[in-house]
């Protein structure tokens, strides 16, 4: 009974207690907030990545190609049975993009995916990404008249329009100068020449047309103006026409490997004969760019805030250069169209992918063979059901793919992502035991209170033990001590710490609103919010370990009470 | 009806005008010493030795000590500061272990049991009173005298008879004269009352000893009065075995046995003697 009363009034009567139990609360709240965000930021993080990437893939090795493609997914199919929940088939190639910025050429080195926008995005999360919400279902190459992020209101077809009606307009009033120069006419001044349009002019959307289009002279084409390409471009035949009225591309060349359907070539003689291409009611293929590429974002110290500046935008032509497919790779020149962005918010994905279709890709670097018609890929993509086991539907494949035979290689996404996921978890780690020695400081602060206050107690110690108080007994008043400044820290510790990573956003925004700048600027990360993930095995794992850490550091001085003789103790003044 | 005639008395002596004097002792007998004798022996010492280490030397406090304390005595140790009254209080009090000899209570050798029986013996058996008071600090006047209750019960057994310790905690306060201070703590007390906790302390398990290691020499000679004429009350009308160190050879003059030491050896004892 001495030993509880005693220990209460110890706690009650010691301002030094206050203090060890404050160091082992934020100790404890510490490691929890440290540990949830750094968890929800891998989990958000390794979700992400998963999404991105299939669950398996089988990857040609080297820069190789897999050949038999219909063949191989059949045998997929056949072998992954109820395990499968989708399969698709990429291209990638490496290719450099480039556009002109203020008249000035930009080059951009990319990750060109050609993927079959049918299945790609059964088997990744795509569609999600794409910042128009229209491409989220349905047909994803097709520039869009409406539905572009807020912060390009006028992207897409409206911007394209406008744009080459003015590049038209521009063209038309020089010839018509050069017209009245050769004429005889005297020079127009040359402040008063119409300014070339260029999308980076404007980085707000809201600025007044640099042409007044209503102003323009009737445009020289005899096709109506229409808003959209879907009775000009059907669907899936568009690439064809599109690629080879392309300014740059060789005419010669494409006829040599364009395995075309007969009424597909057909409609794009017909067009070539007919009509030029015109880019005010025409696309070219089309081609989603991560947003990374076609964006600058600037942020501004001073004021904590960050502006977008972009280059370029759905509905502008790009030129990209791809190396042709064979063993003595050619570079091949396409103009696309943006009709896109591509925003994962994984900052290495959204600066260096981009996609456009499949069969183009493979028409493009001569990936089809003339002969049986069937194309080659780069890797088959696997989305598994969420309940099969990645590793045995992986070791399954590999052993009907063995490498000795096929030049692939069968990889999860795990495979792929090892040194990053290995990273992060080694960050985890060493934060921990980092932050663990946070507690073992405190820990120590509790050694040396507890020291200090038997050395304050040697006097009430000899007297307990005058009174026939066994040395177990007065060992225990300063166990239980420590005991209950490791439960009430560890506690508070839990309690602040779990309210401070269910409200973290919260708080977030308070500070962000006390200093004026932001503390969680969700377009630099990748969620727009903090990600947390609170693990109630890790929650307990804490607080247990603070507990014993503050235990075991009452011991010393709990055993130097309990073997302090009564007589010597009694004669300390 | 003891319990009453202690309080009263002690109540009548704090009243009284005439203890005011600072020569209480003298105009006041003590004790007059009878004969106990015929009493049974309840504690024996037999050829004690003791010595401290001092640095690298051995300082021999005690050096063949013997006494016999009878039932119901009240004994008095003497001697110069520094003959090792204290410590053979202490070895008495089985809060320190002789280095040679033995030391009998109720017939049974108590100075080599196992510590856990010593605390036994020290919580129930004897009683403690000191100097300096020793009292807890944290604790108030009530607490500080249930402490060797709490010792003793485990925390299910105190709390099921909390009522009827605290009951005979209060009691014995009353007897001392406290019951008026039970929740104050022991720095807002008087050295007195001080001493008085302390008394009701040790008399708590209702021992059949009381060791006192000069209990009147931190107390002005009032206070020391009143203390001395509670334990002169407690061992006659309780039969309480009294063990007294003291220097003052006035109170030692009044008691049943003068135990006399120099340099840790009995140089007269009187009761013996008579």
């Amino acid at each position: 009974m001495f030993k509880l009363l005693l220990t209460w009034r110890y706690l009650k009567t010691r301002f030094i207690a206050l203090a060890s139990i404050i160091s082992v609360t934020l100790g404890v709240a510490t490691l929890i907030v440290v540990n949830s965000v750094m968890s929800g930021f891998s989990n958000e993080m390794t979700s992400k990545l998963h999404g991105i990437l299939s669950d398996v893939e089988l990857v040609a090795s080297g820069m190789g190609e897999i050949d038999r493609v219909d063949e191989k997914v059949e045998q997929i199919k056949s072998l992954l049975q109820d395990d499968l929940e989708a399969v698709t088939t990429v291209v990638r190639v490496p290719a450099m993009l480039n556009f002109l910025v203020h008249g000035q050429p930009r080059y951009h080195q990319i990750m060109l995916i050609g993927i079959d926008d049918q299945t790609f995005g059964d088997v990744t999360d795509f569609r999600p990404y794409l910042t128009n919400h229209f491409h989220r279902n349905g047909d994803v190459f097709r520039l869009m008249e409406l539905g572009y992020d807020k912060e390009l209101p006028d992207a897409g077809w409206p911007y394209r329009r406008e744009k080459f009606r003015h590049d038209a307009y521009i063209r038309q009033e020089l010839e018509s100068m050069l017209q009245d120069r050769a004429k005889g006419l005297p020079p127009i001044a040359q402040n008063q020449l119409p300014v070339p349009h260029s999308p980076s002019a404007t980085t707000d959307s809201n600025q007044e047309p640099l042409v007044n289009i209503a102003k323009l002279p009737p445009l020289p084409t005899q096709k109506p103006v229409l808003p959209t390409l879907s009775s000009d471009v059907p669907a899936g035949a568009g690439s064809e026409y599109l690629s080879d009225c392309g300014p740059s591309l060789n005419p010669s060349e494409s006829n040599t490997w364009n395995p075309a359907p007969v009424d597909a070539l057909a409609a794009y003689r017909e067009r070539v004969l007919v009509a030029p291409f015109d880019p005010i009611t025409e696309q070219r293929v089309g081609i989603i760019i991560g947003i990374g590429i076609g964006r600058l974002r600037a942020h501004d110290p001073t004021t904590g805030t960050s502006q977008n500046m972009y280059f370029i935008r759905p509905g502008d032509d790009i030129e990209l250069t791809i190396p042709s497919a064979g063993n003595q790779p050619r570079p091949l020149l396409e103009n696309c169209t943006v009709v896109d962005f591509y925003s994962s918010k994984m900052h290495d994905y959204d600066s260096a992918f981009a996609f456009m279709p499949l069969s183009h890709l493979q028409k493009m670097r001569g990936m089809i063979d003339p002969a049986t018609g069937g194309a080659t890929v780069s890797a088959i993509q696997i989305k598994l059901k969420p309940e099969a086991n990645l590793n045995s539907a992986r070791d399954r494949l590999r052993a009907a793919f063995p490498m000795m035979q096929y030049p692939l290689m069968v990889q999860t996404w795990r495979d792929q992502q090892a040194p990053l996921l290995s990273a992060v978890e080694m960050e985890i780690t060493i934060l921990n035991i980092l932050l663990f020695m946070i507690i073992a400081v405190a820990g120590f602060g509790i050694l040396a209170t507890f020291f200090m206050i038997v050395v304050e107690k040697t006097k009430d110690i000899g007297i307990l033990k005058s009174l026939g108080a066994p040395s177990s007994g007065v060992m225990s008043i300063f166990l239980g001590y420590g005991l209950s400044l490791g439960i009430v820290g560890a506690g508070a510790g839990t309690l602040i710490g779990v309210m401070f990573v269910v409200y973290i956003n919260e708080i977030a925004a308070l500070i962000s609103m006390i200093s004026g700048r932001e503390v969680f600027d969700p377009s630099i990360y990748f969620f727009s919010s903090i990600p947390t993930l609170l693990d109630p095995m890790m929650v307990v794992a804490v607080a247990g370990g603070a507990m014993l850490i503050a235990i075991l550091s009452s011991v010393l001085p709990a055993l130097r009470a309990a073997r302090l003789a009564p007589v010597e103790a009694l004669r300390y003044e | 009806m003891k319990a009453k005639l202690v309080h009263d008395q002690v109540s009548r002596g704090t009243a009284n005008p005439a203890h005011e004097n600072h020569d209480v002792i003298s105009h006041a007998p003590f004790r007059s010493p009878k004969n106990h004798s015929n009493g049974s022996v309840i504690l024996s010492a037999h050829q004690i030795y003791k010595a401290y280490q001092a640095g690298s030397q051995q300082v021999p406090v005690l050096t063949g000590v013997s006494l016999q304390v009878r039932q119901g005595q009240f004994t008095t140790i003497v001697g110069q500061s520094g003959s090792g009254k204290s410590t053979l209080l202490h070895l008495l009090g089985t809060l320190d272990r002789p280095d040679k000899g033995e030391i009998v209570m109720n017939k049974q050798r108590i100075d080599n049991l196992p510590a856990r029986q010593r605390d036994r013996i020290r919580n129930q058996d004897i009683g403690l009173i000191f100097q300096f008071y020793h009292l807890l600090p944290e604790l108030n006047v009530l607490e500080n005298t249930l402490v060797p209750y709490m010792i003793h019960y485990g925390v299910w057994n105190y709390l099921l008879q909390r009522r009827r310790l605290h009951d005979r905690a209060k009691e014995l306060l009353e007897q001392v004269g406290l019951s008026h201070r039970l929740t104050h703590r022991p720095n807002q007390l008087s050295g007195g009352e001080r001493q008085r906790t302390a008394i009701a302390r040790a008399l708590i398990t209702q021992p059949k000893l009381l060791l006192a290691d000069e209990p009147t020499g931190n107390l002005d000679a009032r206070s020391g009065n009143e203390v001395l004429e509670l334990l002169r009350q407690l061992s006659e009308h309780q039969a309480l075995t009294v063990i007294m160190v003291t220097h003052d050879e006035r109170i030692a003059q009044q008691s049943d046995q003068i135990i006399r030491l120099r340099d840790g050896k009995v140089v007269a004892s009187t009761a013996e003697a008579a």
